[in-house]
């Protein structure tokens, strides 16, 4: 058949094909008239596959380029249009992050222990060689700093009851997402080289945290610290453990992609890590409401801000070690 | 592969064909980005400071949601376009030629972070020249693409000639070749037509005008009008 006797065949299908795209681009601008004067929905999928199949024909025929292109680009629109993304159902991903997720990190057990491990170990060993030597703190942070978080600890202010106001707690939440959620990622993006930017980043954070939390307690700042660091701890250290670990194991499918091609096992550790991603700025976003409106809070006694700490600590490693069981059943 | 063309099979098996978007207008779309996203920020913390220190804490969730949720929130819900790939014309799309979906968004803009090292988009840049499809990290392994969203549209005019059958049998290439002339003639010089024309010469024994007007003819011919 030749081009023209196509063209005229078909000129009608096509314009009504066109037309109906033209409706769906203007969403709600289009009038009912508009609407009315293009086909029903439910016919859309059969009129796509026949004009897949005229745009094979007029390709296989060496029809003009021009024809070509204009059934391509309906052919292109029909498809975005056919394919569309998913909506996000909120309560389904509620029910990730109970279940879920805690299955994820579980699957990965052996990254979370490593990175568990990198994070700790810097950190205890920080805290008791400062104990025995707290000049070391000097070696790890400028004068200046460590001055500031004396001066934030100092049990002096702490008696006299000085703490934040409501402006400043909110003004703390936000810094304290932009900061924590923000190192979350990157934790887990640097592991993309071989994990090597994962494992300096809990080492370094293991080593910091460990000298301020060594040099505080040493030198006499230990309750108003550790009363402050309590409620937090538990969502923001496991947060941080989470990322590195979704790190490592994005790293290791780099080096070691088992009998899978590379690609391939990068995909997957690249979805598996950053789903871990979305779940680690979850915990990171309720350790700085925690963080922000809780910790700071001076008036209760010590002993109760410790066990709320360890309250959250049972209830996060319950959760993470036990949630979404029936599931994996 | 000399061109950026990439072809994509869909589920109907037709090929889709995307050209890939290289690395000067993608970092066209990052600046203008960069531009908005700064700007939205600046604006936001301008307002804000009017509110005090709570809005502070206001500003650094705005500095959050704008450098982190921006780009994700745009690829995903607006058709693979953030507003500076928008203003320059490219896509985010799955391989597949498919709309990138939510995962993938958050996969390539979290490994942005990769692309920055060691400065501004090294290994990123490094990655789309070495890849056939321009892809920098966070595209390799979310498994997206970015294209150029309207193509070079093929202008076609209308031929006017009265139908001539050719001398000689065509291959179809030949026959695509002259529609192509025919139709685009409507926007060549008429030297230039002349020019094109008298390559085939040895087809219509004439040259100049003449020979155009027969090419014009033969390809009136080839695509049905009698």
């Amino acid at each position: 058949m030749k081009q023209e006797q196509f063209v005229e065949r078909h000129a009608g299908e096509w314009q009504a094909f066109e037309h109906y795209l033209e409706v769906l681009r203007k969403g709600r601008k289009a009038t009912a008239g508009e609407r009315d004067a293009v086909f029903a929905a439910a016919e859309f999928p059969a009129r796509y596959r026949r004009l897949c199949q005229q745009l094979a024909l007029a390709r296989l025929r060496g029809y003009s380029p021009a024809l070509a292109q204009r059934l391509q680009d309906a052919v292109h629109e029909g498809h975005d249009r056919l394919y569309r993304v998913r909506r996000i159902e909120w309560r389904q991903a509620l029910a990730w992050l109970a279940g879920g997720f805690p299955l994820l990190v579980r699957t990965h057990a052996r990254f979370m222990i490593s990175s568990a491990i990198l994070l700790f170990a810097p950190m205890v060993t920080m805290i008791v060689a400062l104990d025995a030597n707290p000049a070391l703190a000097y070696s790890v942070y400028e004068p200046s700093d460590i001055a500031t978080y004396e001066e934030m600890y100092d049990p002096a202010r702490h008696d006299a009851g000085e703490g934040r106001d409501a402006q400043s707690d909110l003004a703390m939440f936000g810094f304290y997402i932009l900061n924590n959620v923000s190192i979350g990622f990157r934790t887990f993006a640097s592991g993309l080289l071989a994990g090597i930017g994962t494992i300096l980043v809990l080492l370094l954070n293991g080593v910091m945290i460990g000298t301020v939390a060594g040099h505080l307690t040493a030198t006499g700042s230990g309750v108003p610290f550790w009363t402050f660091v309590a409620g937090h701890s538990a969502p923001e250290l496991l947060a941080i453990v989470i990322a590195g670990g979704a790190g490592l194991q994005l790293g290791y499918a780099m080096l070691a992609p088992g009998r899978v091609p590379r690609i391939v096992a990068l995909r997957r550790a690249g979805r598996d890590g950053a789903m871990l991603a979305m779940g680690v700025a979850a915990m990171l976003v309720f350790a700085a409401f925690v963080e922000a409106y809780w910790s700071s809070i001076f008036w209760l006694p010590p002993a109760v801000k410790y066990s709320v700490g360890v309250a959250l600590w049972v209830l996060m490693l319950t959760w993470l070690l036990a949630g979404g069981r029936e599931r994996a059943a | 592969m000399i061109d950026t063309l990439h072809d994509v099979e869909t589920p109907e098996g037709v090929s889709l064909q995307l050209r890939a978007a290289g690395p000067v207008v993608r970092a066209l779309a990052w600046a203008i980005d960069a531009g908005i996203r700064l700007g939205a920020v600046w604006f936001g913390a301008t307002l804000l400071a009017l509110l005090g220190t709570a809005g502070q804490g206001l500003i650094f969730i705005g500095m959050f949601a704008v450098y982190w949720l921006y780009p994700i929130a745009f690829e995903a819900l607006a058709d693979g376009r953030t507003i500076g790939k928008r203003v320059v014309g490219l896509k985010v799309v799955h391989a597949s030629g498919a709309p990138v979906g939510w995962m993938p968004a958050i996969i390539r803009n979290l490994l942005r972070v990769v692309d920055m090292f060691p400065m501004l988009y090294g290994f990123g840049l490094a990655s789309m020249l070495l890849d056939d499809r321009f892809r920098r990290l966070g595209d390799i392994v979310a498994g997206t693409l970015v294209i150029h969203d309207r193509p070079p549209r093929l202008r076609g005019g209308e031929i006017h000639a009265a139908p001539l059958a050719p001398p000689v049998l065509m291959q179809p290439e030949e026959q695509a070749a002259l529609q192509a002339f025919a139709e685009r003639s409507r926007w060549l010089t008429e030297d230039r037509q002349a020019e094109l024309a008298d390559l085939l010469d040895g087809l219509t024994h004439a040259r100049g005008p003449a020979g155009v007007e027969q090419l014009h003819r033969h390809a009136s011919w080839i695509m049905g009008r009698r």
